[in-house]
């Protein structure tokens, strides 16, 4: 459905001519003059405006009362006031009328120096108090989940976290109780609030009602430094700012892209990073001597890894994980083909080979959608996919979609592409929901025996759809690893190189690796950020026990490094990679570094240079 | 003339034979045989201005909705809860079909398919009289498919509230008819444009659509010709207070108020004279005893800085102090607020606050000019008009009884300090 | 959650059934449930969200707005006196505490004051469950309350429901 497109208007501000598009809310439009209209309830994001707070009131020539600025639309020739003295009256009133049950524990609190309500007191209140009444009291703070704290005393009811709750994840659980004075946000029956996307409405919150336990007393704004990188926890490779305090993450927040996250970030993303500076972490560089892991020298690693891999060849297969950048994809690749004269690699999860040219019909640039696409489609099939588990982001899109747009959503597996007449129904239904059709597919459906079938029956259906070059519709695949896509592309498969260009000789995929680990036919294993088994595959024991080199860069001591690495090379966490990876719409996206390499840590590309180097030696 | 009261205690009127027998529903079947278009220029024609409290013409109400094949809803606003009024009760409780009539006619003239009846969840009894009646017309064929073979159909339930005043707020009443927590909605969007289940959307208080079978069967120019020119046709007054005669009288708009507070209503109880009073619900700024001959009518009113509102006269006399009159209206809308928004949840909590410092003995002059810059500071700020509801009379009451406040604050720093 | 009952699973159902959104039933179903359960329990939340399909803390949140909707349990049966404006100038005040001394305590009875019923002409008055009777004086309230227990007629002279209209043209 067609995007909104609206034109240029003038209007005045404060005396000022200023350019805006026609429609914006004021307090937008007022941007475009560096003009400030203060805020606590408007967040676009939210949908719709409310218009609850009344802090955004402004004069408008030629209505008698003051508007909201936040829900009233700029038209071309309107005169609007933000500094009368009636504007600054109403503003001053709305400042005295919040902070009478705020109980300005700002010295103790978390959101103090990063928080509107201090922020528009100081810009907009009238700096003293002439309320002296008894303050509303509420136990506190309380856990609202394990990872959120609630302070109703602070709480300035200005509704953001109960509309996110509602209109965004729409889970419904986060509501007002009670009414007028006596409101206050709450669960049912005061049982946790436990949602894949909860964490939201800590940044939301225009104060310190609801705060981060993790992050809790742990730093001060002035104390910390922001650092944007992208979180590849997931394919979703969502954009996040990380709080770093004395080189260590504290917090993870969203960044918005509009084209990736909206804004948005998932439980995972913003708690999980703990991980990423934990105790569990290796350090240094790790050498199997006498059945134990020990400590050496990055020197001693380095060649001991080097001449291992060299003895074994071309008889060495090589893994990558999802958090490889394809910088390093690249490397790996190139140590593989050129330095050790081995073909057999792969960044995917599950076996089987799609032929390349399949691989670049279904990548092809003027097939493919974009996130927001899945905003404005008149339908997406979600084929063999689930968001919520696959790539948690884009479930709240695809919500938005359904609930602003009216998309329609439409579920299937490859297993109806394949099949009459669930096929031919399939078609039918999308051609009847409209022109506009996104295919928002897994990686897995093209994915073992059946997954070159499925594929072609994929681009069948695209052109059945007349797909390509059509707005707001095309395929978007969700890849089973975060930079799955852009490894596929620097060339870390079997069968396809850089560009997914054809290859002479083509290469083992992973469950050919394993099978020939265990037949003697490969001897060394390169692992690179992965652990086979971590991925519930029970033919790697086998492999790995037969393996006379395991080498591998790793976060963690998982399992299968534990048991059966010969040498372990401390890994970077996302937050100390500097690189790019690719967005599954093909959108190239950079990593940059928020703090330094913990303890011995070293960047995997200069590893893979050096041993690569080592090697060809 | 009595239009809505006439003979209404006749026994048995609540019943559908009672009421055909009297020429109940004639005017539906007036109305149906002449086009839509025809029946909204009698109801423009009539002047008729709404009986809730806005007295916005009913008429253009009516013709705001969008012109077209969409759904179309129409709401009755049954949820009489000014304090102070009592009007509606009476009508659905002793004549429910006229109600019904006046809603179908309403419909038809409004191209609406589906009508709801948002009565207050205390009215029990009134409910459950609309539920019989409703069933007796629609078994009748006054309502539902094809009314009267006339090709037009209207659905009606009767939706009970369960308890707020804030649903009688027209866009507060939708969210709550929609199941959610009865908050006003911003506007615009209008409910003509965008109302219950984002359709367009007429809302009638219970008795201007009574209203509308009389004015069917008259004619809308004869209808005028009743009451003054900018407040046509006759009035439910509610009296209560300090009155003799408390209950509701049915005038003829512009009449002077004295005839209705003393004439009809009795007045204060002997030796005692109107201290004030307010014109129309609670949330009507107050007048005093000085403004008893002015016309009860939507303009005179507004003239004198007050309103007709739901046209709910509260008698205060002498007897009763300017303090308890305004902590209890306070009180109330700060109960009643939903909360949405700042100045109204914050400013009638306050307000409340203050008073109840006055009445503590513990204020000082200084916070009766707090409590009034409160007031300027709730009025026009807010979402909806609750807050203006407090605001307004609490406002007139500081600047018509200020010294009525300054003494009793003086009069309890006088006392001595209890241990 | 305990199973819902059948008849309130049908009343519930009844009510969605009239709306064009199922949601719009929120009322109606909560009244039912609390006519079940005494009082919004959580249980009683609970039944009636497994019925309309909606989150038990939609519920409760549209359960604590309402006046008429408890959240907290109460006795059964519910005496609302009035003391708004119009009655308190006729001494509810007065009424309302003589009735909350006489029955407050008393676990069958939920008596509360309660903002304007809409009946400013029998002031002082009180909905005793959904009856309304006044003018009241204290003198009514031990009647009033006997006539309770006993599951008769609520002061039959001083119901409402059979007083003519003040106006004295209407019915001449």
């Amino acid at each position: 459905m067609p995007r909104p497109a609206p034109r240029t208007i003038t209007f005045t501000i404060d005396g000022l001519e200023v350019q805006a598009p026609e429609n914006a809310m004021l307090v937008d439009a007022a941007k475009h003059g560096d003009v400030e209209i203060p805020v606590f309830c408007y967040e676009p994001k939210l949908g719709q405006p409310v218009g609850a707070c009344r802090m955004c009131l402004v004069e408008i020539e030629g209505i008698p009362k003051l508007q909201t600025g936040c829900s009233t639309p700029v038209k071309d020739g309107m005169v609007v006031h933000t500094q009368s003295e009636r504007v600054k009256e109403a503003q001053n009133s709305v400042v005295e009328f919040l902070l009478i049950n705020h109980p300005l524990d700002c010295p103790v609190c978390d959101k103090g120096g990063e928080c509107p309500l201090q922020d528009i007191t100081f810009g907009w209140g009238r700096g003293s108090s002439r309320f002296i009444e008894p303050k509303r009291h509420f136990v506190k703070p309380l856990e609202l989940s394990p990872t959120i704290a609630i302070d109703r005393e602070r709480c300035i009811l200005c509704y953001r976290c109960v509309r996110f709750s509602q209109e965004i994840s729409e889970d419904y659980q986060l509501v007002l109780q009670e009414r007028g004075a006596h409101s206050y946000v709450a669960t049912f029956d005061g049982r946790p609030y436990e949602a894949p996307f909860s964490g939201n409405i800590i940044e939301l919150c225009p104060v310190g009602a609801l705060t981060s336990r993790p992050y809790r007393f742990r730093a001060r704004p002035w104390d910390v430094e922001d650092a944007g990188t992208v979180c590849t926890l997931c394919p979703a490779q969502c954009n996040v700012t990380l709080t770093v305090r004395d080189e260590r993450v504290l917090r993870v927040l969203a960044r918005q892209h509009p084209e990736v996250d909206d804004g948005w970030l998932c439980d995972r993303g913003r708690f999980a990073y703990p991980r990423l500076g934990g105790a569990e972490r290796v350090l240094e560089p790790l050498l199997r001597d006498g059945g134990e892991l020990r400590p050496v020298t990055w020197e001693r690693a380095l060649s001991e890894a080097a001449t291992a891999l060299k003895r074994a060849g071309a008889r060495t297969g090589a893994l990558a994980g999802g958090g490889t950048t394809n910088e390093e994809g690249a490397l790996l690749a190139g140590m593989m083909r050129e330095a050790l004269g081995s073909p057999h690699m792969d960044s995917r999860t599950a076996g089987g080979k799609l032929p390349p040219d399949l691989q670049r019909a279904l990548g092809d640039p003027s097939l493919q959608a974009k996130v927001s696409d899945l905003e404005f489609a008149h339908a997406v099939l979600l084929l063999d996919c689930e968001p919520i588990a696959d790539a948690a982001i884009l479930d709240l899109r695809l919500r938005k979609g359904v609930r602003r747009h009216g998309m329609k959503l439409v579920r299937a597996s490859a297993a109806d592409l394949l099949h009459e007449p669930a096929a031919g129904e399939l078609t039918k239904t999308l051609k009847a929901a409209g022109e506009e059709i996104v295919v928002l597919w897994h990686e897995r459906v093209t994915a073992g025996p059946e997954g070159e079938r499925a594929a072609r029956a994929l681009l069948e259906l695209a052109a059945t759809l007349s797909l390509t070059d059509r707005e707001n519709a095309g395929l978007l695949e969700v890849p089973a690893e975060t930079n799955g896509r852009g490894l596929r592309e620097a060339g870390v498969l079997p069968n396809a190189g850089p560009g997914l260009e054809d290859i002479a000789e083509e290469g083992l995929d992973a469950a050919g690796m394993a099978d020939a680990l265990r037949a003697g036919e490969l001897s060394a294993l390169y692992l690179l950020g992965v652990d086979p088994l971590e991925r519930d595959q029970p033919q790697w024991h086998a492999a790995l026990e037969r393996a006379s080199t395991v080498v591998a860069h790793a976060l963690f001591l998982t399992e299968g490094i534990r048991e059966h690495a010969n040498v372990v090379f401390p890994a970077e966490a996302y937050a100390e990679k500097r690189g790019t990876i690719v967005h599954p719409d093909g959108r190239v996206q950079r990593l940059r570094p928020a703090v330094g390499h913990p303890g011995k840590t070293r960047a995997e590309a200069r590893v893979l240079s050096d041993i690569a180097a080592a090697v060809a030696s | 003339m009595k239009l809505l009261f006439e003979r209404i205690d006749e026994p048995g009127l609540n019943t559908l034979p009672v009421y055909e027998a009297r020429g109940g529903y004639e005017s539906l079947r007036k109305a149906l045989a002449l086009p839509p278009e025809a029946v909204l220029h009698e109801l423009e024609a009539s002047g008729l201005r709404g009986r809730g409290g806005a007295g916005f013409q009913m008429g253009k109400k009516v013709s705001f909705l969008p012109k077209g094949a969409m759904e179309k809803y129409l709401v009755c606003n049954a949820d009489e809860s000014e304090p102070g009024t009592f009007k509606d009760r009476e009508l659905m409780q002793k004549s429910p079909h006229m109600l019904i009539e006046g809603l179908v006619i309403a419909a038809y003239a409004a191209g609406a398919t589906r009508s709801f009846i948002y009565i207050r969840g205390e009215y029990v009894q009134q409910a459950d009289i609309l539920d019989a009646a409703l069933a007796e017309a629609r078994a009748q064929g006054y309502i539902g498919e094809d009314i009267l073979g006339s090709g037009h159909s209207l659905s009606l339930v009767v939706h009970r509230g369960a308890g707020a005043y804030i649903c009688g707020e027209e866009t507060g009443l939708l969210d709550s008819l929609e199941g959610k927590r009865g908050n006003p909605r911003l506007k615009p969007p209008f409910p003509a444009n965008q109302g219950l289940y984002q359709g367009p959307t007429l809302i009638n208080n219970v008795e201007t659509l009574a209203t509308v079978p009389a004015i069917i069967r008259m004619g809308g120019e004869q209808y005028a010709k009743l009451g003054v020119e900018t407040s046509t046709g006759t009035k439910l007054v509610s009296v209560s207070g300090h009155v003799q005669r408390p209950g509701n009288y049915e005038i003829e708009l512009g009449i002077s108020s004295r005839e209705i507070i003393y004439g009809l209503a009795g007045g204060p109880p002997e030796g005692r004279k109107v201290k004030c009073w307010f014109p129309g619900g609670s949330s009507s700024p107050v007048l005093t005893g000085d403004d008893l001959d002015i016309p009860y009518d939507f303009d005179s009113l507004a003239k004198a800085r007050s309103m007709l509102g739901s046209g709910a006269i509260i008698v205060v006399d002498e007897s009763t102090p300017i303090l308890d009159v305004a902590l209890k209206v306070a009180k109330f809308y700060s109960h009643e607020s939903c909360g949405k928004c700042t100045p109204c949840r914050e400013g009638t909590n306050w307000t409340v606050k203050l008073l109840e410092r006055i009445e503590r003995g513990e204020a000082t002059p200084m916070d009766i000019e707090i409590m009034a810059s409160v007031q300027e500071h709730i009025i026009g700020n807010c979402l909806c008009v609750l807050g203006d509801a407090m605001a307004m009379p609490i406002g007139s009451m500081i600047a018509k009884f200020r010294d009525e406040f300054e003494s009793h604050i003086e009069s309890r720093r006088l006392e001595p300090v209890h241990a | 959650m305990s199973a819902v009952p059948a008849e309130l699973r049908a009343e519930i159902e009844a009510h969605m059934a009239l709306y064009p959104e199922r949601r719009s039933a929120a009322l109606p179903a909560l009244e039912a449930a609390q006519r079940v359960h005494g009082w919004c329990s959580p249980e009683a939340i609970e039944q009636v969200a497994a019925v309309m399909d909606v989150t038990p803390a939609y519920l409760e949140s549209v359960a604590s707005f309402y006046d008429m909707l408890e959240t907290t349990p109460v006795g059964r049966h519910s005496i609302y006196v009035c003391t708004n404006i119009s009655c308190s100038l006729c001494g509810a005040d007065e009424l309302y505490e003589t009735i909350h001394a006489a029955a407050g305590e008393d676990p069958e009875f939920n008596v509360r004051s309660f903002e304007c019923l809409g009946a400013c002409d029998i002031a002082p008055m009180a909905s005793v469950e959904g009856v309304y009777v006044g003018p009241l004086t204290t003198a009514d309230v031990p009647q009033l309350l006997d006539d309770v227990r006993a599951g008769r007629p609520v002061l039959p002279a001083k119901q409402l429901a059979r007083r003519p209209v003040a106006d004295p043209q209407a019915n001449a």
